[in-house]
Order: C-alpha cells, then structure tokens, then sequence
C-alpha cells in the first residue's frame, strides 16, 4: 500500500474520539522571526561559521546556507536559554581577536581565523572550547536540518551531503546501493502539499 | 484535598508500551479501568520527517512531567548525581515510548531466563561475576511463550521463525527459542545493504537474519504497511505501520467501551489501606488533585518512575517506600549495555538515508551462551546489529577515520560530501546483569515542579559486560570487513563505562523471594498483592536484544493473571 494515511487518520480519530489533542509545537510564522543576536556579535558568528563550512568550489558555505540566520533566530527562540552562554563565547573570541590583532575576527585574514579556532579546539586557549563545540554542533543544525527552521537554504545542505531529502514514500529501487533518487528538495512541513521549498 | 472520582476496577498508571498492552485482557473481560496518563494523544499530524524535532530536541512527546523529573546520575555513592544529561527514552504520551521506538521487537534468550543456574552447570560457580546479584528469573522462557505469542500477533510483528516447534530456519533467528506459530507478518524487505551484510556475515561463519519489527509489512490491524520513509528513529510513524499501543491494543480496548482514558493525569501516589492492600491513586490534573479508587492498580510508568513513585507513596505501613520492607525497590537497577562499539567506512554510498531502524541486520552467534565461554573470563555476550536509516545532521557529524585532521574546513566539506552516504556501525547489545553497584533512590537534592524529589541512578562499573563487549566488538570488526570496509574504528566512548543506555531496567524485581523481589511471579507486589507492576522494571536480566516485545508479553501475563483470579487478588 502506497499511502494509508486516510485510513490510519479515520481510525485514530475514532480511537481518540474527543479526546484527540494536536500539541502542534511548531507553527508556520508568517511574520520574520525574532533574533538574538546585536550586528557585530552576528558579524563574528558569521565568520566563524563561514571557516568551518567554507564558501568554495563545492558551492556555498555555512553562512550562504543561512546556518548564522538559524543561530540567531533560534537563540532568540526555542534555544534562549542559552543565549547569554552563546553571547559570551562571541565575546571572548571577538576580545582575543583584537588583544592579538588589533582588528575584529571578521576582520582577520582567512589563516588568522583558522589559526585562533585551531588554537581553541586543540589548546583551550581562549578557554571557550565549549562554546566552539556548541557553535559547531549548531552550525551542522543550521546547514543540514530542515529548512523549515531557518537554515539549508534552498536545501543546499542536503545536496552538499548527497542526501536526497524527505520523501513521504520510498520505493524499493531507491534503497539500492548507488541508486539514490533525485533529490526530492522538499522541507518536512511542505512535503505533505508535495510544494517545493527553496528557504527564506 | 483531592476530589475523589467513582471507583474503578483497575486503576492503570500510565498507558504506554506496558500498560498499553495490558489494558486489552483486562477491557475484553469487562473490568471498567481508568488508566491516567501523563501525556496525551498524538496524530499522525504530530509525526514529521524532521531530524531537529525527533532526534535534536526529543519533541514526539506530550505532556512536561518527563521534563521535570530527568533522574540524576552517579557512577558511586562517593559522588554527588548530577542530572543525566543524556537523552533518556521516558515519554509522555498514550502509547509512550512504543510511539518512537526502533520497534525492534525480540523474545529473550531462553538462556537469560535462567542465565544464574546455566552458568553455574556449565561453567561452574566462580564463572558468575563478582558482585552481581543474578537470579534466575521465576518463569522460564516457555512459560512465557504463550504470551510472545498473543502480543506479537495483537500488536503486529514481523520476522521470520528461526525455531518453529523445533524446526530450524537460517532464515531467522536459529538461536531462538521454540515459538509456537510463524510471525504475523513477514520481515521487512531486503535491499543491497542488507543483503551485502548478510552475505558477509555468513562468509566470516555468523548465522544473519533480518530483525523482527513490530512493523507492519503488509496491511494488518487495519493499517498499511511501512513506506521506509526513514524517519521511524525516535519519532512516530505518520501512516501508523510502526505498531505503537496506541494504535494496536489501546484501540482494540477502547471499543469495549471499558477503558476511560485520562490524559495529562500526573500521579503523584499509591494510596494504601489498614491492610496493606493499594486503594486508589492520587493524580493531579488541571491544577486539581483527585484520588481515583480501584480494587487493583497496576502501575506501568518508565523503569526509573516505577521505582520513584513506589518510593514517595509513603506511609505508617510502609515508612521508606510501598512495597519497600526488605528494601529491594530500585535494587537490581540494569541500565542496558548497549552503545556502537565499530563504525566502518566503505568504498561506495551504501544509501541507508531511507528505511527503518528495524530494517536492520542482527547476528547472534556471539550471544547468550551460544558460544562456548571457557576461560573467556565473562558470561553472556552480545547481539550485533547494523541497520538502514541515518538523518542528514548525524550523517554529516561522522567520524573521519583520520582522512582530514578536523572537522571543519574545506578538506572536511569535501570529505562529508563524498562520505557521508558511505559509512555505518555495529550497534551492540550486551546481556546485561544486575549488580550491587548499581541501584535507583531518591534524590533529596534535586526536585521536580510539585516538589517531589527526582530518581537518582547510581551504576557503577561492570567488568563483566565490558569484557563481552570488547570480544564481541572484534567481531563486529571482522563483519564489517568481510562486507568491504575500507576503515574500521572504534568510535570514542565506546566501550567506556559506566554509562546510561535508553533501555533501563530492574528496580521492581520479578521473583519468588520476597527478601530480595518487589514483585511475585506474576508480577504482583509480595506485600501489596492488588498492586501489579509491568515495564521493564520487573526485569531480572537484560537480554543481548531489545526489551520491549519481553516487557508488553510480560505485562498481557499479569494482566491475564488479574482477570483469571480478579476473587483472590481484588475481591
């Protein structure tokens, strides 16, 4: 059976009776969602993040995939709790730029990034490799997560990955060994309508 | 004080893998239930193909009393328990975990049921490990068939028999124990990966077959088969082909019209008589307390909870705890050894984007005592399994096996981009025993919102789970070789103890001494015999499989119990 969806929803609502209730946590916001972040503290984010997916021959980065708009937004939203955390990081590291260089990091040469954040992740030194951490593990979010949340713009991610994205069905053909299908360039929350979803 | 409601005939602590099953025997033989569950009813619109919500932020859930009772987590009494930062499977929700679980759906060893009495026959006394405190469980695997049996066909599994009556198929599980009948269903379907591993485990001398999986492979129960659509990992299935409680044996019960469903009921206590016999719950919902009366409960919450709330229903009676008199309550804690021990690299996209968690290969010659242990220095062992289904965001998060110095930059880009499509591991499960070191408590210093101290988990080291699995890592090694990987590793922090697992459980022992057992045979508690405790907390043992097709046949048999002598235990 290729699609049983009207049969299981007749079936659970009448399982549920009145008793069905959608938590429906995430809505769809019209409206351009709030951010956390102040110009310059997005300013060094966005190039930090531009380092670890860089913009090159492969195709776009972290930044152009919108990874730094997913950062952002999600520190004003579903992850406040850590935005004060996340604040502080950009701060020392925006600190360390100008004690060593006398500029901003996005200011700094290409090599001057890499070699602060080498410096970090193998030396603590700024001490913020927690932040890095973090900073990277959000970065991934932002670049292969689902659209919908303000990143992999134009699924870009998905396609840097060979990943041929969300599929409601899968044929047997598609599971088969360098056989994966076109990509399907669908978000989650547009896959139901089969809409394309470029991003943002 | 609290509003009390008409009693009941049975009062169900939470409606999910557990109760979600035992609710069925007790509806079809008339008895009226209330069952209170902390979360509520989920729809196939809750159920997204969305790695940030199902597998980033645990969001297939309802209900927030889990977000405020995470256990605490200590390796020994000397330190103090921090709140386990690691994901724990607890899930508020009418079906419960069974909503977003793999659904790898086994049966127990028969060895694992008697693994104490066969250790000391077959190896001798010293053979068991120091400081566990093994028992054999009080039912052996054939008293329990009957019950694999009725839930695996109520709720919808598929497989293939390995041991039909005692006629071996390599086609299945051929270490299994004797099943009366085939699977409903059959398994799920193969594809290249599956097949390459399965050939390449029978060219190293391993039996292979596909996991059994209580999803539908064809239409059954009035629902479709799967559509492999690759997001059944923690999340819920949109089409209803994953056989949760909730669409399987909880609607099967509703039609009885028996069974009142309370969603968003948080219980806070089991309420006792002069007589040492459970009169009813206490729940809060809406901001309002009531006490729901019953002639039986049978509580069904997450291991850690079961123990937790049967250590804060105090009282004159039972002052450390109900059912707590010898102590025993959060004893024998198991948490699952269980983790990813080999992760492989291949030369070509192996294209395991799509699919089930439960299309998944499983090799159990190294097992059980399916294997000669003499002086290997362990017992037990491990299942192996590698399976299809990996998300975007975990699939570019992987190792690099030393090909590019970080994981960032252009060099890594450029590696994810070829590899990312290219690499597996070799989840193990090992038998998995209890011991001294390893108990459930309260938590004094940490407090969820109604004030009630949290489960605090203290698991200490095992020597004898590390050592099966290291033996039984290698030959994941030598699997994932002989299939063509060009790079094996062993990823960090595998095989690094003491950790948690999602599978938890112990605590409420299953067991005819009552000085070292929660609960009788059948599941009753030795000193509250109208209280019945199902989940995986009655579990002596943790198989080298998953637990919940042990846990739901477990709790359809104390549910049977209850409505076969509902006179002597609730009259």
């Amino acid at each position: 059976m290729d699609d049983g969806t009207p049969t299981i929803t007749r079936r659970t609502v009448l399982a549920g009776a009145a008793a069905l209730l959608p938590i429906s946590a995430i809505q769809a916001a019209p409206k351009p969602p709030a951010t956390a972040l102040s110009a310059s503290a997005r300013a060094t984010l966005d190039a930090v993040i531009s380092r670890l997916i860089p913009n090159d021959e492969l195709g776009p980065g972290a930044l152009e995939l919108g990874a730094g708009n997913y950062i952002d937004t999600q520190l004003a939203g579903y992850l406040a709790a850590e935005k004060t955390a996340f604040l502080n990081g950009l701060e020392v590291l925006e600190a360390h730029a100008h004690t060593t260089h006398a500029v901003s990091f996005a200011q700094l040469t290409a090599e001057q990034q890499d070699a602060i954040l080498i410096s970090i992740e193998d030396k603590n030194f700024p001490p913020v490799k927690p932040f890095f951490a973090r900073l990277q593990r959000l970065t991934m979010e932002g670049t292969f997560g689902d659209p919908f949340y303000g990143g992999n713009r134009a699924l870009a991610g998905w396609d840097l990955i060979r990943y041929p994205g969300v599929r409601l069905a899968v044929a047997p053909e598609d599971q088969k060994f360098d056989h994966a299908p076109a990509p399907s360039h669908r978000s989650a929350y547009a896959a139901a309508s089969g809409e394309m979803n470029h991003g943002h | 004080m609290a509003i009390n409601l008409r009693p009941v005939d049975v009062a169900l602590i939470g409606l999910g893998a557990a109760n979600g099953v035992a609710v069925l025997p007790l509806a079809r033989a008339g008895l009226r239930i209330a069952a209170l569950e902390a979360g509520a009813w989920m729809k196939p619109g809750d159920f997204k193909p969305d790695e940030i919500r199902n597998n980033v932020r645990h969001q297939v859930t309802t209900g927030r009393k889990v977000a405020g009772e995470i256990p605490t987590f200590r390796t020994s009494p000397d330190e103090i328990a921090r709140p386990a930062a690691q994901y724990h499977n607890m899930m508020n929700a009418v079906g419960g975990t069974s909503i977003h679980y793999y659904a790898n759906h086994w049966r127990f060893s028969p060895w694992d049921f008697r693994a104490r009495s066969e250790t000391i026959r077959r190896y001798g006394a010293d053979a068991l490990p120091a400081g566990t405190t093994l028992e054999d469980w009080p039912l052996t695997y054939e008293d329990l068939e009957p019950f694999y049996d009725i839930t695996e066909y109520e709720i919808g599994v598929s497989g293939k028999a390995g041991n039909l009556k005692g006629a071996i198929d390599p086609a299945g599980n051929v270490f299994e124990g004797p099943r009366q009948r085939e699977y409903p269903m059959p398994p799920l379907r193969s594809t290249d990966f599956t097949e390459l591993v399965t050939a390449a485990a029978r060219s190293v001398g391993f039996h292979a077959h596909m996991s059994p999986a209580a999803i539908n492979t064809r239409e059954y129960g009035g629902r479709p088969g799967c559509v492999y659509h690759g997001y059944c990992d923690t999340g819920g299935c949109h089409i209803g082909a994953k056989n949760s409680t909730a669409v399987s044996t909880i609607p099967a019960a509703m039609k009885t019209k028996n069974l009142t469903i309370f969603e968003y009921a948080h219980v806070t206590r089991i309420v006792t008589d002069a007589h040492d016999r459970a009169s009813g719950v206490l729940y809060i919902r809406d901001g309002k307390e009531y006490f729901q009366p019953a002639k039986a409960v049978l509580l069904g919450s997450y291991a850690y909870e079961n123990s937790r709330l049967l250590l804060l229903s105090k009282s004159k009676a039972f002052p450390t705890g109900l059912a707590n008199r010898h102590g025993q309550v959060g004893r024998h804690f198991i948490t699952h050894w269980a983790s990813r021990d080999r992760v492989a690299l291949f030369p070509r996209d192996l294209n395991l984007w799509y699919g089930a968690m439960g299309q998944a290969i499983m090799v159990n010659d190294w097992a059980d005592d399916n294997f000669d242990h003499a002086g290997l220095g362990f017992i037990g062992g491990a299942g192996m399994q590698v399976s299809h289904e990996i998300h975007p965001i975990a699939a570019a998060s992987m190792p690099t096996f030393g090909k590019t110095p970080r994981t960032w930059g252009s060099a890594w880009k450029h590696f994810v981009h070829e590899n990312a499509s290219r690499w597996t591991g070799v989840f193990i499960q090992c038998n998995t025993l209890p011991y001294e070191n390893t108990w459930l408590d309260l938590d004094f210093e940490v407090k969820d919102p109604l004030g009630d101290p949290v489960c605090r988990i203290t698991s200490g080291a095992k020597d004898n789970e590390r050592r099966a699995a290291a033996f039984v890592a290698a030959k994941a090694e030598a699997w994932l070789r002989a299939a063509g990987a060009i790079e094996v590793i062993t990823p960090p922090g595998a095989g690094a103890p003491p950790k948690l697992s999602n599978h938890a459980a112990g605590g409420t022992r299953m067991g005819d001494n009552p000085e070292t057992n929660v609960v009788d045979r059948w599941g009753f508690a030795h000193e509250v015999p109208n209280l019945g405790i199902v989940g995986a907390s009655v579990m002596g043992t943790h198989g080298a499989r998953n637990p919940t097709g042990t846990v739901q046949a477990l709790a359809w048999r104390t549910a049977d119990r209850l409505v076969k002598n509902w006179n002597s235990i609730a009259g």
